[in-house]
């Protein structure tokens, strides 16, 4: 299994909103087509009625544009997490191996990566929608699994694989330098 | 290397299959275990069925392609097919609902559409807000409200006996639909075990990572 942090919560949050927004709207949209229609069965003449269906006429392309736009937004965080994963593939796997070594829980392997892409406690905090304490807590963990003192040795703990043989491949994971 | 990820199967349903899911399945306990036929609250809950089932409908066109109703099309041999290889088990994955699932999702979906057409018969397509008026009308003695929509004595006989019928079919598309939410439930879990994987998971929040 691909290390997958949680790159794209962000997204998924954003995605999910306009679900709900879009719920909301037809909601709205299938009580007032309710009442249009009896509306219209009383008096389809009266400027009530009119104005009404003027409303729900706007309120039906609203959702119509609205699950356009939630559509293609899916379709953006699909097409990013992809390129994404290719872009990692390589090193990913060779990272993510280690970090298996190294008996990192699946939170700290998140946070690990999010680390290495160079995010501060800050950052990091904030996309998983955690506190900065918990966040440097985690860190803490992981340098003392890894065995370095902090997080320039962590980092270059990988770049050091890159320099030394190239870009290897996973058939031969570092696994020395405790 | 790392193989490029092609997922086999759903790891995580989009928001609207979630949210209409869920809100179908709430809809459908609370309105059959919970609230009062005919009550405010019992229609409401009904309308609110009718929205999450037209979105639903338009996501099926306008979806991502494991939502769309092309990527599952309601087909009984494939679905018996399904079925005999889970018996002899032998399963395999599949990009959006299985064929079994699909049929079940299908059976709901028609369950669901009945229970909504003759719900409005019997109310006379009044909306919850009307529903609300009349019952605060007959609170105050006046029971006029219960008979406003009579014209004449034919048209008022061939209503009684359509809204009749509609309660009926009302009450026995209600125990389909509980029926097939015990065979949905056991279906899933069944396919669960058998995959080695939470199906169920997809549904809410995504596979969790081992
Ligand atoms: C009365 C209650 C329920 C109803 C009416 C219902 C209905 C449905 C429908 C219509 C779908 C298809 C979703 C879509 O494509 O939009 C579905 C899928 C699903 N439901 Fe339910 N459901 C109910 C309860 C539950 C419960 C309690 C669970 C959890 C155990 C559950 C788990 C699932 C799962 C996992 C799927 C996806 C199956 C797959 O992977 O193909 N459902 N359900």
């Amino acid at each position: 299994m691909t290390l997958t942090p949680k790159l794209h919560t962000t997204g998924r949050r954003q995605t999910m909103a306009l679900s709900l927004f879009l719920l909301v709207q037809t909601v709205g949209m299938v009580f007032y087509v309710g009442d249009v229609i009896s509306d219209f069965r009383d008096n389809p003449e009266s400027v009530h009625f009119i104005f009404e269906a003027t409303v729900t006429t706007a309120l039906v392309l609203g959702i119509l544009f609205g699950t356009f736009a939630l559509r293609r937004t899916i379709d953006l965080l699909q097409a990013q997490e992809q390129a994404l994963d290719v872009a990692r593939g390589a090193l990913g796997a060779v990272i993510d191996r280690q970090f298996q070594d190294w008996a990192l829980t699946p939170a700290e392997r998140d946070v690990a990566f999010l680390a290495l892409k160079g995010l501060d406690v800050a950052e990091i905090a904030d996309l998983r929608g955690a506190a900065q304490g918990t966040v440097r807590a985690q860190l803490t963990r992981i340098y003392s699994k890894a065995g370095v003192s902090g997080r320039a040795q962590f980092a270059a703990f990988f770049v050091e694989d890159l320099l030394g043989e190239g870009v290897p491949g996973p058939e031969v994971p570092k696994t020395a330098a405790h | 290397m790392a193989p490029p990820r092609t997922k086999s199967h759903v790891t995580l349903w989009d928001p609207i299959v979630r949210i209409t899911h869920w809100g179908v399945a709430g809809v459908v306990l609370t309105n059959a275990l919970i609230t009062k036929g005919g009550s405010v609250a019992h229609v409401s809950l009904g309308w609110g069925l009718m929205a999450l089932l037209l979105l639903r409908t338009v996501w099926g066109v306008l979806g991502p392609t494991e939502a769309r109703f092309s990527a599952f099309p309601p087909n009984p041999i494939a679905a018996l097919r399904h079925l005999r290889d889970l018996v002899a088990g032998r399963v395999r994955e599949y990009p959006s609902h299985n064929p079994a699932g699909a049929l079940m999702v299908y059976a709901f979906w028609v369950a669901l559409g009945l229970v909504v057409a003759t719900g409005l018969v019997m109310t006379g397509g009044e909306t919850p807000m009307q529903v609300a008026a009349d019952k605060a009308t007959v609170e105050t003695g006046d029971w006029s409200a219960l008979i406003k929509d009579s014209e004449g004595e034919t048209s008022d006989q061939e209503d009684s006996g359509l809204r009749e019928t509609a309660e009926e079919v009302h009450d026995v598309a209600a125990n389909l639909l509980l029926f097939l939410a015990a065979l949905h439930i056991a279906g899933v879990l069944i396919e669960s075990r058998a995959l080695r994987r939470n199906l169920v998971a997809p549904m809410l929040l995504g596979e969790r990572r081992k």
